[in-house]
C-alpha cells in the first residue's frame, strides 16, 4: 500500500485510542533513560505540556506535584513530556524549586525529536506544530490506554478530575461497576444494565441494588 | 537514574542499588521495596548497570553484582 507524504504525516500524529496497548517508547528523561515497560505493574499518567518556563505549565506542574502522593497511593506514577531538552527541564525544575518552593519529583521526558509526542498524537498542528498540547494519557498496570484528555495551550488542567478519573477506573476494575456523572469515591456506583429479560426481571425484584428502573440500578461499594 | 558521575565514581543512587545487591541477589521488585525507590526507577537503573557490566541477571531473574561492579563500589 502506497502513502503520500500527507497520509504518512496523518498516520504518525493519530493518537492511541482507549483500549489500545500504549505505544512503547524509550526516552531521555530528567531521571535517566526510561522505557514505558519500566512502569509495568503501575498505572501511569503520561502528560504533555507546551514548553518549560511558561506560566500555565508551571502552575500545572506544581498542581501535578500536589497530587503525586495521592496518585502514588493508587499505584500511579506521573510522567511529564515536552519538546524541550533535558537541560531545559532540569533548569526549570530547579527554578520551580527556587522560586515557588516546590520540588518536582516525577520524571519529565525530553522529547526533542518528538518521537513520543508523535506516537501519542500529542501535537495538534492546527494549534501549534512545534509544541505539544496539554494531553493526558491514563495507562493502566497492563499498559493499556484507559482514558485520554486533551486541553488546549491556553487552559490549565484540573487535577482533582485526573485523580477522580484514576479512582473511577480502578473502582470499575475492582468491582465491575461503572461510575455516574460527578461520581466521587464513597458514592454509589452504577450496575451495568442487564443483558437478558430474565436478568432484568431478577434485577427488578432484587433488594441488593437501589433501582429507579430495571436498567438503572446503583450499588454501594 | 544515571549510574556514574563525570569523574567515574558511582552516583549515590547507584551506590545504594549496588551495595544492596552486594549483600544478596534480588529481583527489581524486591530491591524497589528494600530501598524505597519506585520500581520504574529501579528497573531503569538496573538496565543501565547491566549494560555497563556492573550487574548481571541470574537464571531466576534476580540481579547480582559483578566483579566490575564490586570494584567500582569500593572506590
Amino acid at each position: 500500500m502506497e502513502y503520500n507524504n500527507n497520509q504518512q504525516e496523518q498516520q504518525v500524529i493519530s493518537l492511541p485510542r482507549i483500549g489500545d496497548p500504549a505505544p512503547a517508547f524509550e526516552a531521555e528523561t530528567t531521571h535517566g533513560t526510561l522505557q514505558l515497560e519500566d512502569f509495568k505493574g503501575s498505572w501511569v499518567i503520561l502528560f504533555s505540556h507546551p514548553a518549560d518556563f511558561t506560566p500555565v505549565c508551571t502552575t500545572e506542574f506544581i498542581a501535578f506535584q500536589e497530587i503525586a502522593d495521592d496518585l502514588r497511593k493508587l499505584n500511579t506514577e506521573l510522567l511529564g513530556l515536552s519538546v524541550d531538552s533535558v537541560h531545559s527541564h532540569i533548569a526549570w525544575v530547579r527554578n520551580v524549586k527556587e522560586k515557588m518552593g516546590v520540588e518536582l519529583t516525577f520524571p519529565i521526558i525530553a522529547d526533542l525529536n518528538k518521537d513520543v509526542a508523535k506516537k501519542y498524537g500529542m501535537i495538534m498542528p492546527g494549534e501549534s506544530t512545534t509544541e505539544t498540547s496539554r494531553a493526558v494519557f491514563v495507562i493502566d498496570d497492563k499498559q493499556i490506554v484507559r482514558a485520554v484528555i486533551y486541553y488546549p495551550l491556553s487552559t490549565g488542567r484540573n487535577m482533582p478530575e485526573i485523580l477522580r478519573l484514576v479512582k473511577a477506573l480502578q473502582t470499575t476494575d475492582e468491582h465491575g461497576l461503572a461510575t455516574p456523572a460527578n461520581w466521587q469515591p464513597g458514592e454509589m456506583a452504577i450496575v451495568p444494565p442487564p443483558k437478558t429479560q430474565e436478568e432484568a426481571d431478577e434485577r427488578a425484584a432484587s433488594d441488593e441494588f437501589e433501582c429507579k428502573d430495571w436498567y438503572f440500578c446503583k450499588k454501594h461499594i | 537514574m544515571a549510574c556514574v558521575n563525570g569523574d567515574g565514581t558511582l552516583t549515590q543512587s547507584a551506590k545504594s542499588v549496588l551495595s544492596s545487591l552486594d549483600n544478596k541477589p534480588m529481583s527489581a521488585e524486591q530491591l524497589s521495596q528494600l530501598i524505597s525507590v519506585p520500581l520504574f526507577k529501579v528497573r531503569s537503573s538496573l538496565r543501565d548497570m547491566k549494560s555497563m557490566g556492573l550487574v548481571k541477571m541470574t537464571n531466576d531473574e534476580h540481579y547480582e553484582v559483578t566483579e566490575g561492579g564490586r570494584k567500582l563500589l569500593s572506590r
